[in-house]
């Protein structure tokens, strides 16, 4: 007996034919005959509930072809008159950051450079770390992880001001490399315990026989280890690179004048408070900022949620 | 075992994340803390008047905006746990119903791809007074609906956890379905066999199964209102006026705006404090659940 006759059987639907007739068909193309009122009913609010969730990214890809004539019309859920890039254009090349006219482009490839260091230096540290916490016996390893348990929860406030001097003091503050290196240390507690957990269920006969095998720590974790980690590395390259990428308040910190990445360029531009507001370029420009992490989630969502339900605690 | 304890290299190893964790976590906390009762103004002071430690900690809750900023924090939590209701009810649909479930996963769980910074800006653009949401539903002739929440500071707060909701309901979902799915088949059929009506079902028999699942998204719910900023700097940048202010934005506005490192650190500290009590259940009930898992085993 499938489900769905457990709910026939025990909540009657009130008039199953009528609401498949009217609201049914458009809705599931593969209708199977087990088909219940309920089921109706449960699919027609589950899309209600998607279209509601869709409504920002549709009045916002609409709204970024439109002209600024139409969009002083007020018909925001309207479909373009006529479709242009214009608004595009603008965000990339000539819309303004502070003082800065130069478009969202001087942040995209602000971004890109944060992004390759941050990868390198937040992975590089913690999955050493997670290795060496895991699978060798090294003295206060418990304390450690649990202290780095703690440190995943602290707020960035606390460490804000600390953390600026001492980036002033190492001369990067407001540098790529500043924004870079904090990267990787708020990371790493977070991904230190992804890459323990990972490692810990190794078998230790494995460890034992790459130990007896007289294999040095680097040249185990190189030659065993790192070659079993292709699916929790590419989890966690996925998790950094979306939270790198959408990472505003280190930027904005950490960023200076210099350094700053697309998601500061666009909160400048939106909260701009003086002359006309063209909101074609400001969604142009949110949209420009979100299509790396959609283009990511669209293509490897499963691999994005993995990664997210692991490093959950991160905020 | 002896062979191991003397290498050298996995202890080296730990070495600079051990560093990062002293200095750039622990170092850093005792810093702000010991700020935090120093009369510090823009730059860093190093004497503390000890008859008067708490100076700072007088003057942040003598500040109108932030006891507002603590309200307001009240108020997002309680209006984002409607996030979590409407996670569990998507996911339970969705677990049911196991038609589309791809589709709609992926639907609900798109806007946690996107920057907060790219969520404000749509939200502040469906909200805007003019040309938004309202002109919209006034021009179908409801002229006494009223969507302009962010204009005004009574609805304002409600604007924020819209977007709160749409954000994170997605992800609350996803950790639901998973709690779903672990739940044994056999009680389905067993609930089936004693005609256990559909509500009942779930307010007690598969509720009380998931409480794990709800405290985990409790908690990780109160750490993210905790650290909401990025949203009201897209939405509001804590206006109008201060009625959007929480207490993340309150410290950094402090710190950034106004140049106040004594008082931002004080209000840093309580930030630090209120993160403890929500964090201290999560390290019982995962010592609990360790226990219980050791129990479990032994049997």
């Amino acid at each position: 007996m499938t489900e769905t006759t457990f709910f026939r059987r025990t909540l009657p639907a009130q008039s199953p034919s009528a609401e498949v007739a009217v609201t049914g068909a458009p809705y599931f193309p593969r209708r199977k005959k087990g088909m219940t009122g309920r089921s109706v009913a449960v699919l027609v609010f589950l899309t209600i509930c998607a279209l509601f969730f869709c409504i920002p990214l549709y009045v916002v890809i609409v709204t970024s072809f439109k002209t600024m004539d139409q969009i002083r019309e007020g018909a925001m859920f309207a479909l373009p008159n006529i479709w242009t890039l214009e608004a595009w254009d603008h965000a990339w090349n000539t819309a303004c950051s502070g003082t800065r006219c130069e478009g969202l482009k001087v942040g995209f490839w602000n971004s890109v450079a944060i992004l390759i260091p941050s990868l390198g230096l937040s992975i590089g540290l913690s999955i050493i770390t997670g290795y060496a916490l895991a699978l060798w016996n090294v003295k206060w390893a418990g304390t450690f992880l649990f202290v780095l348990f703690i440190c995943a929860f602290v707020p960035f406030q606390i460490i804000m001001f600390p953390l600026i001097s001492m980036t002033a003091a190492l001369k990067v503050y407001g540098s790529i490399w500043g924004v870079a290196i904090i990267h990787s240390v708020l990371a790493m507690p977070v991904l230190v315990l992804i890459f323990r957990n990972y490692y810990k269920d190794i078998p230790q006969e494995i460890m034992s026989a790459a130990i007896m095998d007289s294999g040095s720590f680097w040249k185990i974790f190189f030659e065993i280890i790192l070659p079993m980690s292709g699916n929790i590395l590419i989890v966690v390259l996925i998790l950094q690179i979306t939270s790198i990428w959408n990472d505003y308040l280190i930027g904005v910190t950490f960023g200076g004048m210099g350094a700053q990445p697309m998601t500061v360029n666009l909160a400048n531009l939106i909260t701009i408070s003086t002359g006309t507001v063209r909101y074609n370029d400001n969604m142009a420009a949110a949209l420009l900022t979100a299509i790396p992490p959609l283009v990511i989630y669209f293509f490897v969502g499963k691999l994005f949620v993995q990664g997210i339900t692991a490093g959950a605690i991160k905020g | 075992m002896n062979l191991r304890w003397s290498r050298w290299s996995p202890q080296l190893a730990l070495v600079p994340a051990g560093l990062v964790t002293l200095i750039a976590f622990i170092g850093a906390i005792l810093w702000t803390i010991y700020l935090s009762l120093t009369r510090s103004r823009r730059l860093p002071e190093y004497a503390i008047d000890w008859s008067e430690w708490g100076r700072q900690y007088e003057r942040l809750f003598k500040d109108s905006a932030w006891i507002i900023s603590l309200q307001n924090l009240i108020i997002l939590g309680l209006g984002s746990a409607l996030a979590i209701v409407f996670g569990f009810i998507l996911a339970a649909m969705i677990d049911r119903e196991k038609r589309g479930e791809s589709l709609f996963r992926t639907v609900f769980l798109y806007p946690l791809a996107i920057s907060l910074i790219v969520t404000g800006a749509a939200w502040r653009w469906i909200f805007n007074p003019e040309l938004g949401a309202e002109h919209f539903i006034h021009s179908l002739g409801l002229t006494w609906v009223n969507a302009s929440w962010l204009a005004r500071p009574e609805t304002a707060m409600y604007g924020v956890i819209l977007a709160s909701v749409w954000q994170s309901a997605g992800f609350y979902m996803a950790l639901m379905l998973a709690g779903l799915k672990s739940i044994n088949s056999e009680i389905w059929s067993a609930a089936r066999l004693d005609g256990v009506g559909l509500f009942k079902l779930y307010t007690e028999i598969i509720i009380p199964m998931m409480k794990f699942t709800f405290v985990t998204c409790a908690i990780l719910l109160s750490l993210g209102v905790i650290k909401a900023y990025d949203v009201i700097v897209a939405m509001t940048n804590g206006g109008p006026g201060q009625s959007t202010y929480v207490p993340a934005y309150f410290t950094i506005q402090a710190l950034s705006a106004k140049g106040n490192l004594g008082f931002a650190s004080a209000a840093a500290v309580v930030m630090l404090l209120i993160t403890a009590i929500i964090f201290l259940p999560l390290v019982l009930l995962t010592a609990w659940q360790q226990r219980r898992a050791a129990q479990g085993g032994a049997r």
